[in-house]
């Protein structure tokens, strides 16, 4: 006598005509499988609606998070482009006196809309001039905002000192303790300039001075950044006549890397102002910005390189 | 904190209970991300816990959803189907029907809490009627109802033996009322 079908032996075999040899209580198992299974499905239904609803709300909140992000960014923007034109207000043009003497090319970029890059240039108490170059320690707002002190600092004290070893070193005592409680600090290149001769106090910086008779000098970082130390600054003398040509920079540009981490080095943009160095001043500098990108990937940190011919 | 630390009138919850119920809602992706690692962070199995803090537990996710019955429904289907496949269920349950007597008795819901009874309250069996596939549990425990629901439906399906589980409480909400077959 063969034994009844049962359930597990239709679905096994998955042979649907052998549903009609089903007893009666096979079949009741098989609707309440079937309504198990929809019961299985309706809870499992309820579960993902419910989830999914909490997915829209969460994605909700998320554009309205998003927009207020946006609202806030736009708000912070703005700032930066009115603290950008601030900045670029900030910086020197030329007087008479240096206009008449000095032929200049500069580039300037901070890295983003406002840094700690900053050159100035200064009269001084005996109606000659002077040009500085700074680098703040950091990028942006903190930096520009600093650099702004600085420039506040050297106006104040320009006027009433000569030297520029005492200007420079009235600027640290002064800016001294503020430096310290904001933990700054700036690297100073400092350059006064009399008939045929400029005085410099270096702190950090670079500089470089090509003599129209071929001789060349680099600056001597002999100074500590300002805001470091207080001690006296130590200033050089070298001579500055028609023809000669001072070169002064931040790190921005020689320490700037190509794809292989190799810097863009002292030793190759001297080289290109050397090569360069009978073009106009603003040529010379294009060629060595030229150069620059021709060389890094990015621009890593702000960037100033003052260019100025001697030609009266 | 463990039994000795809490104070004597109060409800504790059992660990188990506890971990079974956060890594339910981990495995279900109900809490995700680092939400999920601090859910189950800390929680022992064989601690007793206050109640405030299964409270805790269980409010995180409350809050989180608009309609949270079918997600409790879900969280206790899933913490039985792990007590039974990956817990001791298998050797103390049988057959789909019978852990309604388990977990109604003293290896159930009793062992699981300790504390004052007007606190703990109780989950008891009022009715069951095989023939008919009807059963009636009476809850006053501090519980979720919809998560107690989703118990005794992964509880009964954990077996296999049971083709239909459902368990409605819309009438009472403290009448958990069974239909299985």
């Amino acid at each position: 006598m063969s034994q009844p079908i049962t359930l597990e032996d239709v679905l096994s075999k998955n042979e649907t005509e052998l549903l009609a040899q089903l007893s009666e209580k096979e079949l009741a198992r098989l609707y309440w499988k079937f309504r198990g299974l929809a019961k299985t499905l309706e809870r499992d239904t309820a579960f993902w609606n419910s989830t999914n609803e909490n997915l829209k709300v969460a994605y909700e909140t998320l554009d309205e998070k998003e927009r207020e992000l946006a609202a806030a960014y736009h708000i912070i923007r703005d700032d930066l482009e009115v603290a950008q034109s601030v900045q670029s207000a900030l910086l020197p043009r030329m007087f008479a006196t240096m206009a008449s003497e000095l032929e200049l090319g500069v580039y300037h970029k901070q890295l983003t809309e406002v840094g700690g890059d900053y050159f100035d240039y200064f009269r001084t108490a005996s109606d000659r001039y002077a040009i500085g170059v700074f680098d703040i320690s950091g990028h942006g707002v903190s930096s520009a905002l600093v650099m702004a002190y600085l420039k506040a600092q050297f106006m104040t004290i320009m006027e009433r000192l000569e030297n520029p070893a005492e200007i420079v070193e009235w600027v640290n005592r002064a800016s001294y303790e503020f430096l310290r409680e904001v933990r700054k600090y700036a690297t100073v290149n400092f350059v006064t300039f009399e008939e045929s001769t400029l005085h410099y106090v270096c702190g950090g910086g670079y500089g470089l001075l090509l003599g129209a008779d071929g001789q060349e000098h680099i600056f001597e970082k002999k100074n500590h950044f300002l805001g470091l130390r207080q001690k006296p600054y130590l200033e050089e003398q070298l001579p500055f006549v028609v023809g000669d040509l001072l070169v002064l920079y931040t790190d921005g540009m020689v320490e700037a890397q190509n794809l292989e981490g190799k810097d863009y080095s002292v030793a190759r943009l001297n080289d290109v102002v050397r090569r360069h160095r009978t073009l106009p001043t603003e040529e010379i500098v294009r060629l060595c910005v030229e150069d620059y990108h021709s060389f890094r990937t990015q621009d890593s940190d702000d960037i100033t390189l003052l260019i100025a011919r001697k030609t009266a | 904190m463990n039994e000795q630390n809490a104070p004597p009138d109060q409800m504790l919850v059992h660990g188990s209970l506890m971990v079974g119920f956060a890594q339910a809602c981990v495995n279900l992706n109900i809490v995700a991300g680092r939400d999920a690692t601090n859910f189950i962070k800390g929680l022992q199995i064989n601690d007793w816990y206050p109640l405030a803090q299964w409270e805790r537990l269980q409010e995180l996710v409350v809050r989180s959803y608009g309609n949270v019955d079918p997600i409790m429904v879900k969280v206790g289907i899933a913490m039985m189907t792990g007590w039974y496949h990956y817990g001791p269920g298998k050797e103390v349950v049988r057959r789909g029907a019978s852990f309604l007597h388990y977990q109604t008795g003293s290896g159930g819901f009793a062992s699981v809490v300790r504390g004052p009874e007007s606190v703990v309250g109780s989950f008891e069996l009022e009715l069951f009627d095989k023939s008919r596939g009807k059963a009636i549990v009476h809850s006053t425990t501090p519980f979720n109802r919809k998560m107690e629901c989703g118990v005794l439906i992964g509880g009964m399906l954990a077996p296999g033996d049971i083709d239909y589980v459902d368990v409605r409480n819309d009438e009472d909400s403290d009448h958990l009322v069974v239909e299985f077959h």
